[in-house]
């Protein structure tokens, strides 16, 4: 059992560490005041190549592995949670159907330009009805002589305001559920494709979270993704990476939000010493230390049996689950630690506070990913290190 | 032991939940939203007269027991936190030590008209390096003569900004640490008092908290809020144990107000076919809460019943004050989460209700404090 | 000026209601609060008070609690309050509830008589007027507005379309309408009075009222409310507004 990173993912996250905490770290507050997308930063990241991590280096991107997917969703969560879900987003969710489904044309126009940062993509399945219960969307997708008609409303749509493509869920069959889903790809302008009202939120700002509406929208057949009725298990097939990704931006927030109360107990004093000289001030970095650790180890698991191919759902839920409770319980202690700045603006403890509860629903909640876990164990009852 | 409240208490409950579903809960989005004191409810609310809700009838109060005070400061939290807080300010801690030690004109001055709502009255202990630790207080007060100069800064001042006279934590003597601190009465408009920065703080928002800066503040003898000197932190004693349960009190408020959020929620978000009240996880997250909850307001009101009995009460007080401030904070936490994504918009009550619970993990001390001295009372002199 | 005002404590509008197994009985989560439109009686009746001088008596039937709902209109500024205690009281009917309350009115001076036009809880909107039948008042019913002078007053009823602006000798029975005025939130004064005020309750004997449920009406069932779905509001201009509830006709909802 080799716990260690390999020579080439400690570079990685070198690389990636430094250029985060360079070029995005600073911007963190600004971007979360603003809730803004921050268009020159994007820019320049895409520039640095970190948006195909994922994907072939033909078509310019990475190849890279899930450790080093996951690495750079921690360190970008580390530098700002709401830069971090768009980049995420970007990397993963809302290009991957245009790169396994896509036809040449459309990667072309979509896929090559959103690797290099010069288009934005999202996914767009969540209404306002339905969260967790992806089975039962209302966006309909009618068949014509042209392609498709979408209509419905989507909600929380990540870059909803700027995406240039989506990827969206519509039903061609209601009465089966998930089995009537499929995936379309709409692009940005599209007549009867509009965005709606933005959301406004305490978690992750910045990541514009947006309704869209489509009203009669008319897109080519080529905009399928795949096959009709296909769609939930085309996003099964990358839901253990999402979860995986997500568990790596908890494990990034939980770790700046820990540092930072760190420093906050070695410097801070009461009664004549640094508050972290006192016991329950000790308590508290002791149980975030073993906590995120214990987060961190479930992660890059989950990542290794990704990479080796042998990954099941119920190890990334665990991640997942795991990895965000822990970042919501260290950004609550470390806002403690804080005392009263706990609560002002002008330290960062409240804002990884408030986005800590983002990650709580992104990639399932934890109540539902709870029931997933316990399914799969219900069947089995052997506990070896695989 | 009866575990009831009395009629009186009940009809009491009553009128003052009702006054608040009318007056305080139509505006506690826009309270938050603005984060500016809301002048407009407080005179339309101070004129019913609850600012007096602790002092005698004989001027103007209404004498009410500890029990009957924490149906009120649970309720008007429950309200709007942002507002609950100046009121209280106004109720307890801004006059309690002018009621105590002022002299009649300082009562006619400054007690009569903040028990009315014309004043607006705070209480001044927190220094940038002084929270926990009173000690380590750095205002001090020099005698000059038939007079007292102030000199220091205050921070984390609840309606700090707006304050027409402020009850002020000194030290006579930097050397003497807790030993060396008095209370000094201070009013606007004397020369060397001004409020400074304002703070833009997560929750209570509609608080307005910031610096007050005392800059050879003079103020004469009769200022001194004590019948003898250096007695600060013995007087602080008095109201300690209402100020924590009081919190606790709060803290239930704040949790009501979130809870019955998460009911609605639970009752009419449907998921998978069903309402998601019907899920067992959701189900066990409304009986935690519940079950912390009653055990919490269990705690709260027997520790106001043994102040009310003038029974010891110090380690009471802090029990309810931790253990009703953790549930308050589990249960916001637990109904954004019922509430989905839902939680954290703005458009929605949860995300304000678990930024304002955060202040109650300190105010009336920290539970690193409060476990550290409850710790040392039960185990004895080790 | 002697008012009376009559007042009904009915379930809170939040407590849960379920009907029961056998179809004929509600079960009610036992949450109470005074009937709505009885808070704009009293409301009035204090007005009428505090311009013409005299005194506000509120009388209530109903089991124990009912105390509580006396208690809230002597906060809000009632001289006298009674309770008509009545175990019975949920059986009885519009008209047997009329029958007791003109039973005990015939021991009352009064020049107004006061209620709201209709409890939340029943809906009928009978008893008022049963008790100006059997007091042998006049009444005027869902009113919006109401002056006395000269011993006669004027009052404006809510008819639906035009309003109806009556002028009636006292005393008479008035029944009120939401937007007759808006109840004052009691002062801690009232309140402090309130929770010290000792009620007097009178029992159907000492009223000298046949104490026998005489109900004309009986309930065969209960049927369940059905349901209503969510409402959607729609803002804007007109012109927009027309045009989002098309899209949603249309689009959303697929009705059209």
């Amino acid at each position: 059992m080799d716990f260690s990173l390999t020579k080439e993912q400690k570079f990685f996250k070198g690389q990636i560490s430094r250029a985060l905490q360079r070029i995005v770290a600073p911007f963190a507050d600004a971007i979360d005041v603003s809730d803004v997308f921050p268009r020159e930063l994007f820019r320049e990241l895409g520039a640095l190549g970190y948006y195909g991590i994922r994907y072939p280096s033909d078509i310019g991107g990475m190849g890279a592995d899930c450790i080093s997917f996951t690495i750079l969703a921690e360190e970008l969560a580390r530098a700002s949670i709401g830069f971090a879900a768009i980049v995420t987003m970007q990397c993963l969710m809302g290009t991957d159907f245009i790169y396994r489904f896509g036809n040449d044309e459309q990667k072309k126009k979509y896929l090559i330009p959103a690797i290099k940062g010069d288009k934005i993509g999202t996914i767009a399945f969540t209404e306002p009805d339905c969260g967790s219960d992806l089975g039962g969307i209302r966006t309909r997708a009618v068949k014509n002589e042209r392609g498709y008609i979408l209509t419905g409303r989507k909600l929380w749509i990540t870059d909803g305001d700027v995406a240039d493509f989506v990827t969206v869920a519509a039903t061609t069959d209601p009465g089966k559920r998930l089995g009537g889903i499929g995936f379309f790809l709409v692009e940005k302008g599209t007549p009867g494709f509009s965005t709606g009202q933005k959301i406004e939120k305490i978690s992750a700002r910045g990541a514009a979270t947006m309704e869209l509406i489509f009203d009669e929208c008319q897109v080519p057949a080529t905009s399928l993704m795949g096959e009709e009725g296909k769609g939930a298990k085309y996003l099964n097939d990358i839901l253990s990476e999402i979860r995986i990704m997500i568990a790596g931006l908890g494990l990034g927030l939980a770790k700046i939000a820990f540092v930072a109360g760190l420093n906050y107990a070695r410097q801070r004093e009461a009664f004549g010493k640094p508050i972290g000289k006192f016991q329950l001030i000790q308590e508290k970095l002791a149980e975030m230390e073993v906590r995120i650790k214990a987060a961190e180890f479930l992660t890059y698991h989950a990542a290794w049996l990704k990479d080796k191919g042998s990954l099941t759902g119920k190890e990334a839920a665990m991640a997942k689950f795991y990895s965000t409770e822990t970042a919501c319980y260290v950004v609550d202690e470390v806002s403690r630690i804080h005392g009263a700045y706990g609560l002002a603006q002008e330290y960062p403890a409240q804002r990884y506070f408030r986005d800590g509860r983002f990650l709580l629903f992104g990639g399932g909640t934890s109540e539902i990913l709870k029931t997933i876990i316990a399914k799969d164990t219900m069947k089995r009852s052997d506990f070896e290190i695989n | 032991m009866d575990f009831a409240f009395t009629e009186e208490q009940e009809f009491f409950k009553k009128i003052i939940t009702d006054t608040v579903d009318k007056m305080v809960v139509p505006k506690a989005r826009e309270i938050d939203e603005k984060d500016e004191f809301p002048w407009e409810l407080w005179k339309d609310f101070t004129r019913l007269g609850y600012l007096g809700l602790r002092y005698p009838e004989e001027i103007g109060g209404m004498n009410a027991d500890p029990v009957t005070a924490m149906i009120f400061y649970e309720q008007i939290a429950r309200g709007s936190v942002g507002f609950a807080q100046s009121v209280i300010m106004n109720i307890l801690m801004g006059t309690y030590f002018v009621y105590r030690f002022g002299s009649d004109t300082i009562k006619e001055r400054c007690l009569y008209p903040a028990m009315r709502g014309e004043k607006v009255t705070t209480m001044c202990f927190t220094e940038d390096q002084s929270g926990s630790d009173l000690a380590a207080t750095r205002t001090t007060a020099v005698k000059d003569g038939s007079e007292w100069i102030i000199n220091g800064t205050k921070m984390w001042i609840t309606n700090g900004p707006v304050a027409d006279f402020a009850t002020v934590l000194a030290t006579t003597d930097l050397s003497l640490g807790a030993k060396g601190l008095n209370f000094f009465l201070v009013e606007k408009g004397t020369p060397g008092f001004s409020p400074g920065q304002v703070l833009d703080k997560l929750g209570c928002r509609g608080t307005v908290t910031g610096e007050l800066v005392f800059d050879d503040v003079r103020i004469p003898e009769e200022n001194l809020l004590g019948a003898e000197l250096n007695k600060g932190i013995e007087y602080l004693g008095e109201i300690l144990d209402e100020v924590r349960v009081m919190t606790g009190a709060m803290a239930m408020g704040i949790a009501q107000a979130a809870y019955n959020e998460g009911l609605e929620y639970a009752r009419k978000r449907i998921a998978f076919g069903k309402p998601i009240g019907n899920y067992q996880l959701i189900r066990a997250k409304f009986a935690d809460m519940a079950t912390e909850m009653e055990a919490s307001r269990l705690l709260i009101y027997s520790a106001a019943w043994k102040m009310k009995e003038k029974l010891p009460s110090r380690i009471e007080a802090a029990m309810a004050k931790m253990f009703a401030t953790e549930t308050c904070c589990k249960v916001v936490d637990e109904v954004t989460r019922i509430w989905g994504a839902n939680g954290f918009a703005n458009e929605y009550n949860p995300q304000r209700h678990f930024r304002d619970a955060r202040f109650l993990l300190y105010g009336g001390g920290t539970h690193e404090i409060l476990k550290d001295f409850m710790g040392r009372l039960l185990i004895g002199k080790a | 000026m002697n008012i009376v005002v009559l007042i009904k404590q009915v379930p809170d509008p939040e407590a849960l209601v379920e009907i029961a197994a056998s179809g004929k009985d509600l079960n009610i989560e036992p949450k109470f609060a005074i009937n709505l439109f009885d808070e704009f009686a009293i409301e009035e009746a204090l007005r009428l008070k505090e311009k013409h001088g005299g005194t506000v008596k509120v009388i209530c039937l109903g089991g124990p609690k009912a105390i509580e709902a006396l208690r809230t209109a002597i906060a809000m500024g009632a001289d006298e309050a009674a309770l008509i205690e009545d175990g019975s009281f949920a059986a009885r009917d519009g008209y047997d509830t009329a029958l007791v309350l003109s039973g005990a009115l015939k021991k009352e001076t009064f020049d107004i008589i006061l209620c709201g036009r209709q409890a939340i809880d029943a809906d009928r909107g009978e008893v008022p007027q049963m008790v100006a039948e059997f007091l042998g008042l006049p009444h005027v019913g869902v009113i919006v507005k109401l002056d006395i002078a000269d011993g006669k007053a004027t009052a404006e009823s809510a008819l639906e379309g035009v309003p109806e602006v009556v002028e009636v000798g006292l005393p008479a029975i008035f029944t009120a309408q939401k937007g007759l005025n808006e109840p004052r939130v009691p002062l801690i004064t009232g309140v402090m009075k309130a929770m010290k005020v000792q009620i007097p309750r009178f029992t159907l004997e000492d009223l000298g009222v046949p104490k026998d449920v005489q109900p004309k009406t009986t309930i065969l069932r209960y049927l369940p409310r059905k349901k209503r779905p969510a409402v959607q509001f729609i803002e804007g201009e007109p012109a927009q507004a027309a045009a989002e509830i098309v899209r949603v006709l249309v689009d959303v909802e697929r009705v059209i």
